[in-house]
């Protein structure tokens, strides 16, 4: 029994950071209508960055590292907008596919040329999990759940509390609209990619951390938020959130039953099964903040 | 010498792969992402079927069968989704089905892969048997060009682009949509299935690691490159991309930068698919818009 409430336990944290992910897709996709292929670059690029600015150049303890690894993934999220989304968004919609899966590529290829192929890790000493009731929790596990609630919590803030949270929802409701309505596309749009860049960084880094650093892990992470986004409904960036937990937690719950290595085709089987019987999402129906 | 009729050999076997995806892409506007999911199939298939002591002519239509086969399988589910939606998919399969390369250890050997997969037996093996291969890998790519060829000048060539173009047109002109996809989608995947077939054949030896997502990038890049529904334009860019990858074997670096070669390639690629995307989406070789 404290056996499957372990494995809930880790499902919980994985899915908090899975939702941060997901959460940033899903607002690309809520205003642009595009899947970004290369989300998951973010996540790798924020893990890869903190580890360069904790090693010799600078040295910085990790904590002070994660703020110009993060200022430094908006930019490349800011990059990618600006060069390459901007100028095609007005084209074919297969060019803008086409286009961010060669940046995907692009930046993937990248960090095997900076950091190598091999796995990394911050280095940092591994520390003394607590424990309770049976249940056994480390203190970065701990940090990645209240970085979920807290930038989470701080979305929710922005969506219901402020004019520029607003006029994001009315974006992604109809971007002709608030157009006209004269809300400024520039701001909202240097809005969400920030913020999508920051919360690939912030999970990049945490998930880092807790497992370790590796070029692939862009392209995993993006396949695990891209179902829980689907699992919320494209768009919806409260079902993201709840799509990310399910995910992380049917995913570590499922390794009781199948063999490890098709951990992963847990959420693939996720995807798929969601496209073909609720291609709305599961959560859908709850509606939402879009 | 030999070098040169083994870049032909693989300049060949990725023209009919890219020939193969263009069907999908190019005609009938499907973003197959996976379509190396059938290459793989259809090596595998073969690989296996030959090592148990069949001909390596009735294990490659058999392994073309599979891939079919397969391809008519994941289409009439994944159908139901459009446009980026159908991407995710195919992409999503490609994984699962590298993953079941990799955990199907009974089957498949797992990452230890599959070696001394014979060579055609007319043929024969080493280098000696270099120029029949490339005699039957000709023959062949002509065969699926010709086939090709044939397909997209009759009507229905005509009726797939309508439905790229537009699928209410295509309705309101009495064509099944649906079929039409199913059935370009089950051609495509079967010359994919040849393709890795030959491939298997050619180089003795597979594992999972031949059928990444690198190699939808390179195939993607092929067809995009060359120029998207043309005949001649797949074709151009498998020898164009080929002779780019090899070629960089040439360049003098030096010994201790030799890992930074391949992550180098794939950042070029990368960059050269967005830039086709962002300066001639059409590729070297436009369609002919009559």
């Amino acid at each position: 029994m404290i056996y499957y409430l372990q494995l809930i336990l880790n499902g919980i944290i994985a899915g908090s950071i899975y939702a941060l992910f997901a959460v940033g897709l899903t607002m690309v996709y809520g205003v642009f209508r595009f899947i970004n292929f290369a989300h998951g670059e973010l996540i790798a690029w924020g893990a890869y960055l903190a580890l360069l600015f904790t090693q010799t150049l600078f040295s910085l303890p990790i904590y002070y590292a994660v703020l110009p690894a993060l200022a430094l993934t908006i930019a490349i999220g800011l990059a990618q907008e600006r060069y390459v989304y901007r100028p095609l968004r007005h084209g074919n919609r297969i060019s803008l596919l086409i286009a961010s899966i060669g940046l995907s590529y692009l930046l993937r290829n990248a960090i095997r040329i900076i950091w190598g192929s091999d796995l990394m890790t911050y280095g940092l000493k591994p520390t003394r999990g607590f424990a309770f009731a049976g249940l056994s929790i480390t203190g970065t596990q701990i940090s990645m759940m209240a970085a979920a609630v807290l930038f989470l919590g701080g979305l929710y803030f922005l969506f219901t509390r402020t004019m520029l949270g607003k006029s994001l929802r009315a974006v992604a409701d109809n971007m002709e609209l608030a157009v006209i309505m004269g809300i400024n596309m520039k701001r909202v749009s240097l809005t969400v990619w920030s913020l999508a860049s920051v919360f690939a960084g912030v999970g990049g880094i945490l998930l880092a951390l807790d497992t370790n650093l590796e070029p692939l892990m862009g392209l995993t992470n993006m396949i695990k938020a891209f179902a829980a986004m689907l699992l919320g409904g494209a768009g919806n960036v409260w079902g993201a959130l709840l799509g990310g937990l399910f995910i992380g937690i049917a995913e570590n719950v499922g390794v009781a039953f199948v063999s490890p290595g098709y951990k992963d085709f847990i959420s693939f089987v996720i995807i798929i099964v969601v496209l073909l019987f609720r291609p709305k999402g599961l959560f859908g129906i709850l509606g939402g903040v879009r | 010498m030999d070098y040169l009729l083994h870049i032909l050999i693989i300049a060949l076997i990725y023209s009919i792969f890219a020939i193969s995806l263009n069907l999908e892409l190019g005609y009938t506007g499907l973003y197959n992402f996976g379509h190396v999911a059938f290459f793989g199939i259809g090596a595998y298939t073969s690989a296996l079927l030959s090592l148990a002591g069949l001909p390596v002519a009735v294990s490659m239509v058999c392994g073309m069968a599979v891939a079919g086969g397969a391809g008519a399988v994941l289409a009439i589910p994944a159908l139901r989704l459009s446009g980026d939606y159908f991407g995710i998919a195919t992409l999503v399969f490609a994984e699962m089905a590298r993953l079941f390369f990799l955990n199907e250890r009974w089957l498949t050997k797992g990452p230890m892969g599959l070696p001394g997969i014979p060579r055609p037996g007319w043929i024969g093996g080493g280098v000696a048997a270099l120029p029949m291969f490339l005699a039957f890998c000709t023959l062949l790519t002509i065969a699926a060009f010709l086939i090709i060829r044939r397909l997209t000048t009759a009507p229905f060539g005509r009726a797939l682009k309508v439905v790229r173009e537009d699928e209410y047109v295509a309705q309101a002109l009495g064509k099944n949509v649906l079929t039409l996809k199913i059935k370009a989608i089950t051609v495509g995947s079967v010359l994919a299935g040849l393709a890795g077939g030959l491939w298997a054949h050619y180089i003795t030896y597979i594992s999972p690691g031949d059928f990444t997502l690198t190699e939808t990038i390179l195939v993607l890049l092929c067809v995009v490159l060359g120029g998207r529904g043309t005949n001649w334009g797949p074709v151009l860019g498998a020898f164009v991309i080929t002779f780019f990858g090899e070629s960089v074997r040439f360049l003098p670096i030096p010994m201790d930068f030799g890992h930074f070669v391949a992550p180098l390639q794939g950042m070029v690629y990368g960059g050269v698919l967005i830039l086709i995307m962002l300066k001639r989406p059409e590729g070297l070789l436009p369609e002919y818009k009559g």
